[in-house]
């Protein structure tokens, strides 16, 4: 008897039970199977960095480390010289990410504000330039710097990262730029703001999370760079994606524990600036995306 | 909307420019840049990824110090990484940064040859007391364009143990007793006879197989690749894989870490490869199993084929050449700093002399390889031209082509000879 009414009706727990929203679970499936792409990677190299050298090629390898070790954690102590890359890198880096601000800043107002004969072409110049391989770009900048003596030091590392970073900062910052409402700017010039007062007191304030965001991207732009900074840095000024692979891949063999304990810890500099940055950076590439 | 007329622009634009400039120039700056030489006669610069390298930068600057302490001159050093170290000698040569003393790999001597660069060191190498094979790893173009600072090769390296245990008596000397060793060694379990190189980017290591079957690869400017005997040798190659005598996707790193491990027998490396599986295996004494073997030949009395390996030192021509010359003859011929070199690194030295001091001639390894396997190694024959490793590139593609059942071999090292023709430059 039980056993029937059970059956005929329906529980009220299997009446409250949702309808499965299959389009949902496609979208955590997504979700899960792209992290782990994401994460993967990452996880491997903490394993790697924890995992003793005879152990980290050992055969097949093993997801999980059965045997820990923090010593290529220890070692990177002692050597004073990736210190030196990591200075390098934060100079190089810091000062990169302010100069592309700055500038772009200027160039995006002038692009999105003013009307004047060439704007356009001149727009599509500069996101022209974005399409050269950069390997082609990197011997025409070597003989440039050397012609000027510029080679081997910051300035000729800072310049050429800020060329490549400038029109995607400009792109970026413009498409804010043109959001701000042109009434505003009017509302000040009645009240007898100068166009420079204008850009400085209203303009810029407004645009605080794009300035955030082009300055993380030209931030991370010139903290990863191998190639420039390799061929135009002399070994004194070199960053730290060549001072690794300098120090730790060689002609006979890899260090690879090494080389991923190195990698955790100079990504934890970047890692803390975009969990500090990260409302503003998704608020600065998106603010540009719909003109109010 | 504000408008700008061209005045307000050329303004900004100005501030823009300036902003760079300004900038810029706060940033810490560099009196340095890349080694330019010296104008004194007795200072000169030294380019060499070895300065930087954690096996072996002491070693090497030792040398340096050294050469400078003793002879009162000033060494300006350098250093890039390996992988980069080709591009990056070639872009500073052609622009005229680099002078002075350069390390380079036997392989890329004919590429920088090319350049014109480089000086002729006949007559250091002449009173050097070098041994032919080494003499030879640093010539190119009828030059001697480098000083051999050390001659090994690639070849057969055995572990001992594991042949003992698959019943294998003895080395195998011919290509049918490699085979039939190998065959013994697959009943092992969980054992890969033959870790062989089978990733494109390693597959350059059949060049000496076809070689063992009797192709010369090339022939004055013809390249033979594709002939018969290059044809049997690739086929005997995907005969071992389809038997499972050798295994999919293994390059030389894979190669060192199932040695290391104990799960291969057989495999190609250099001579460093002692120390460096040594320091990979969870078993101590794995390098006293370890034993070089003399590449198997076709048929009793052939020579057993090995690729020349190595590093010279070349000098390149103008300010500060006749003193990094005396310090390349230095570096590579002093008896005392090579046999001390030899201690430190483990590479081995290049002068009869270097190879008889006790130090070198005291270990086996190194005195086993030499004897069985560098004394018959030569250069491979394509690094004469500067695009060698496309032209090795296109081979080792076809080869895997034919692993993976895509092609035959007779199809696809006809292809790859069509496409090695066009960088025959």
């Amino acid at each position: 008897m039980t056993v029937t009414l059970s059956a005929s009706v329906p529980t009220t727990s299997a009446r409250r039970r949702k309808p499965v929203n299959r389009s949902r679970v496609a979208a955590w499936i997504a979700v899960a199977v792209i992290g782990l792409f994401g994460l993967a990677p990452v996880y491997w190299l903490v394993v790697t960095a924890l995992t003793p050298d005879e152990r980290a090629f050992s055969f097949p390898p093993s997801l999980i480390p059965t045997e820990i070790t923090f010593d290529h954690f220890a070692k990177l102590a002692e050597n004073q010289q990736l210190f030196g890359y990591l200075v390098n890198s934060v100079i190089v880096s810091v000062i990169t990410a302010v100069l592309s601000v700055i500038v772009s800043a200027y160039m995006a107002y002038a692009f999105a504000k003013f009307r004047y004969r060439g704007r356009r072409s001149l727009m599509h110049l500069v996101l022209a330039s974005q399409l050269f391989p950069q390997a082609l770009l990197l011997v025409t900048l070597y003989a440039v710097f050397s012609a000027t003596g510029l080679l081997g030091s910051y300035t000729a590392l800072i310049l050429s990262f800020t060329t490549f970073t400038l029109p995607l900062c400009v792109w970026m910052l413009k498409g804010i730029f043109d959001t701000v409402p042109s009434t505003l700017m009017e509302a000040a010039a009645i009240d007898g703001a100068s166009r420079w007062r204008t850009l400085h007191t209203i303009a810029l304030p407004l645009a605080a999370p794009g300035l955030i965001a082009a300055g993380l991207f030209a931030f991370v732009r010139a903290w990863n760079d191998f190639i420039f900074a390799l061929t135009l840095a002399d070994p004194a000024r070199q960053t730290l994606p060549p001072g690794l692979v300098h120090t730790y891949l060689g002609e006979f063999q890899t260090a690879w524990p090494d080389l991923m304990a190195a990698s955790f810890v100079v990504s934890l500099p970047v890692i803390a600036a975009f969990m500090f940055l990260q409302r503003y950076l998704v608020g600065g590439l998106t603010a540009g995306a719909v003109k109010g | 909307m504000n408008t700008l007329n061209r005045r307000d622009a050329l303004r900004l634009l100005g501030l823009s420019t300036l902003g760079v400039t300004a900038l810029a120039a706060c940033a810490p700056d560099a009196s340095g840049g890349a080694p330019q030489g010296d104008t004194a006669a007795k200072a000169f610069g030294f380019t060499s990824w070895s300065l930087n390298e954690e096996a072996q930068k002491a070693a090497v600057q030792a040398i340096v110090d050294g050469y400078a302490g003793n002879e009162g001159v000033k060494i300006t050093t350098a250093s890039f990484p390996y992988n980069e170290y080709l591009n990056q000698v070639t872009l500073k040569l052609r622009g005229g940064q680099l002078t002075g003393a350069i390390q380079l790999d036997v392989a890329w001597l004919g590429a920088l040859a090319a350049m014109g660069k480089l000086r002729d060191l006949a007559a250091p190498a002449a009173k050097g007391g070098y041994t032919e094979v080494a003499l030879s790893s640093g010539q190119s173009g009828g030059k001697q364009l480098g000083l051999p600072w050390t001659t090994g090769s690639i070849g057969l390296i055995a572990n001992t143990a594991l042949l003992e245990k698959a019943g294998v008596d003895g080395v195998p000397a011919t290509v049918a007793e490699f085979e039939a060793a190998l065959r013994k060694v697959a009943a092992l379990d969980g054992v890969i006879p033959y870790a062989a190189a089978t990733k494109a980017a390693q597959l350059k290591d059949i060049l000496p197989w076809m070689r063992t079957f009797g192709s010369p690869l090339l022939d004055g400017d013809t390249i033979t690749v594709g002939d018969e005997p290059s044809v049997a040798a690739v086929e005997w190659y995907k005969k071992l894989y389809d038997a499972k005598l050798i295994a999919p996707d293994v390059d030389r790193f894979d190669a060192r870490a199932l040695f290391a491990q104990g799960k291969a027998a057989f495999y190609d490396d250099a001579i460093i490869a002692r120390g460096v599986v040594a320091s990979q295996a969870p078993d101590k004494s794995l390098a006293d199993k370890m034993a070089p073997l003399s590449r198997p030949v076709l048929k009793a009395g052939d020579s057993p084929q090995a690729l020349l390996w190595g590093h010279v030192i070349a000098v390149v021509e103008g300010e500060g050449a006749d003193a990094a010359a005396d310090f390349a003859a230095y570096a590579t011929s002093d008896t005392a700093t090579v046999a001390r070199f030899f201690e430190q690194v483990k590479l081995p030295p290049t002068t009869t002399a270097g190879l008889a001091d006790p130090k070198v001639s005291g270990d086996a390894f190194t005195t086993e390889w030499t004897e069985k396997i560098t004394k018959t190694a030569t250069a491979n024959p394509f690094w004469r031209y500067a695009g060698y490793a496309q032209i090795e590139t296109a081979i080792a593609e076809q080869v895997q082509a034919v692993l993976v059942g895509d092609s035959s071999a007779k199809e696809a090292l006809a292809k790859a000879t069509e496409t090695a023709k066009g960088l025959q430059k």
